[in-house]
């Protein structure tokens, strides 16, 4: 049940796996900021790096976007309302509404750049071990003050640990309430109620389940971390995200 | 010398379920035991006492000379469980990375917990999958994924919750193959189950629990005829009068 889900590490040996956590991290951040204000030919940019980088990170794109496909409808949705809430020139008019072309254009950008960061991220999680983020994350924050960093990155390392447990339960649930029919309800408010409720309940039974094998095999905040290093191709990595930022930025 | 010492133990729960009703047992290190019920008797209440996922309500569990309560996580190292549900128990995003858990949690260095890695891997024959998905893996094989990681702890006893439950027949050799193995290498093994046909011939005690208290304890030739009445089904040899089989042959 486990092939088709979006949000997990992919054990593989691709160049992306073997760079270093605190990097990748620094890259992501670095590019989803870069990208917020992209126009046009710096979102082709990134799209392209995007795809490289799936590519690179061995996930088939046809995959990931079945994967997401709900998340596309989202950005459908931002899409067309943006659309009827821009002022400008009007295209449609229809009695309830007025779609311009500026709020088309402006629903494009931002869905755009929204994809992007998911797709940055999707690769970003299918490259690097949870526990490899979790020590990321708290060599970052470990010189910060007040900031207990090993609790907070305990904290998001279960969280990475967590989403594939609640995205398989909700194709579990999903599945068993097709197979008794479920699509022949056309209410969507009554269906979400009904995949919502035994959803949140079966994921708190798992994450109780969970924790109780993680409490017996000694889990604490205290534990070996990965050793994380860098090497040159880290750092060749780094100058070519740095490029792509500026150009970004600059276009 | 006794592995695990369990004194006048009472659990109940929060809701006023009585889990544990009045239990004393005294486990032999080395022994083979069994213990089974119905559901709902108290068998995974009672193993989960032993390792401090639960704490008595009154009387106490010690393992090996120190009581559970006094340092739980001593118990948990030297008290290795494998659950139930095979699925909810994998925590890495490996193979690897799951057998690696329990020895990163003990904050050992990286090449000894390498070692114990590889050497638990081997031993359950799931070096070759290393790399591999843990959810890729078949019921047999998560199953004794889940013996790996607790090797890797290097437990003195090792505690199996229904570990033949939703498994297919070459499944259950596998795992029951795990577990003989793990007794002949010198270790206290207990083993709850309400499907006493598997492990039968291989059981040193028999221990058969009802409503949260063990109502018979004794060799399993002895008291194996009582079970039926406690709601467990007898093994085929006891209804044909022969010897009890193995299903390892
Ligand atoms: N967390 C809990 N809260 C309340 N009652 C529980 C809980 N866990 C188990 N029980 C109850 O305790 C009794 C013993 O359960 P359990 O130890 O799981 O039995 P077994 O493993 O033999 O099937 C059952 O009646 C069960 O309903
Ligand atoms: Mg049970």
């Amino acid at each position: 049940m486990d092939e088709l889900t979006a949000f997990g590490f992919y054990p593989a040996g691709s160049l992306l796996h073997r760079l270093d956590a605190r990097f990748k991290l620094v890259f992501l951040v670095s590019i989803s900021i870069a990208g917020l204000r992209a126009e046009w030919l710096a979102l082709v940019t990134l799209t392209v790096f995007a795809g490289i980088v799936l590519l690179v990170s061995r996930r088939s794109l046809f995959s990931i976007l079945i994967e997401i496909r709900y998340f596309i409808v989202f950005l459908l949705l931002i899409c067309f309302v943006r659309s009827i809430s821009t002022q400008g020139t009007c295209l449609i008019k229809t009695m309830f509404f007025s779609i311009t072309q500026e709020g088309i254009r402006d629903g494009i950008l931002i869905s755009w750049r929204l994809l992007l960061v998911v797709l940055f991220g999707m690769a970003f999680i299918a490259t690097t071990r949870p526990s490899d983020i979790r020590a990321g994350v708290a060599w970052f924050l470990k010189p910060l003050p007040f900031i207990p960093h090993k609790k907070v990155a305990t904290m998001i390392g279960l969280v990475v640990r967590f989403v594939p447990v609640i995205f398989n339960q909700a194709r579990e649930t999903a599945n068993a309430q097709k197979a008794r029919g479920i699509e022949n309800r056309k209410n969507p408010v009554y269906r979400l109620v009904r995949l919502g409720l035994p959803l949140v309940r079966r994921t708190f039974e798992n994450a109780d389940k969970l924790a109780l094998a993680m409490e017996a095999r000694c889990y604490s905040e205290n534990r070996s971390d990965p050793d994380l290093s860098s090497g040159v191709h880290d750092w060749f990595a780094a100058v070519v995200v740095f490029f792509l930022c500026v150009f970004t930025i600059v276009l | 010398m006794n592995a695990i010492e369990v004194e006048n133990l009472y659990h109940r729960f929060a809701d006023g379920t009585v889990g544990i009703d009045g239990i004393t047992l005294m486990i032999r290190k080395g022994d083979l035991v069994v213990l089974a019920g119905p559901n709902g008797s108290g068998k995974t209440t009672l193993l989960r006492h032993l390792n401090g996922l639960l704490l008595p309500d009154r009387g106490r569990v010690v393992v090996a000379g120190i009581p559970v309560s006094n340092n739980v996580a001593m118990a948990r190292q030297k008290v290795g469980m494998v659950f139930q549900d095979a699925d909810s128990q994998i925590v890495g995003e490996t193979v690897h990375d799951d057998a690696a858990f329990g020895p990163e949690n003990l904050c050992l260095g990286k090449v000894e917990i390498n070692q114990r890695v590889q050497s638990a891997l081997k031993k359950v024959g799931l070096l070759g999958l290393s790399n591999q998905r843990p959810h890729l893996l078949s019921g047999g094989e998560k199953r004794r994924l889940a013996i790996a990681g607790i090797l890797t702890m290097e437990p003195e006893i090792v505690v199996f919750d229904e570990p033949f439950s939703s498994l297919d027949y070459p499944g259950v050799r596998q795992v029951l193959g795990e577990i003989l193995a793990l007794h002949h290498s010198g270790r206290t093994i207990i083993l709850a189950t309400h499907d006493l046909e598997k492990v039968i011939a291989h059981a040193d005690r028999l221990i058969i629990m009802n409503r949260g208290k063990v109502v018979r304890d004794g060799l399993p030739a002895d008291i194996v005829k009582d079970v039926e009445q406690f709601g467990v089904r007898a093994p085929c040899a006891i209804r044909t009068g022969g010897e009890f089989q193995s299903w390892m042959s």
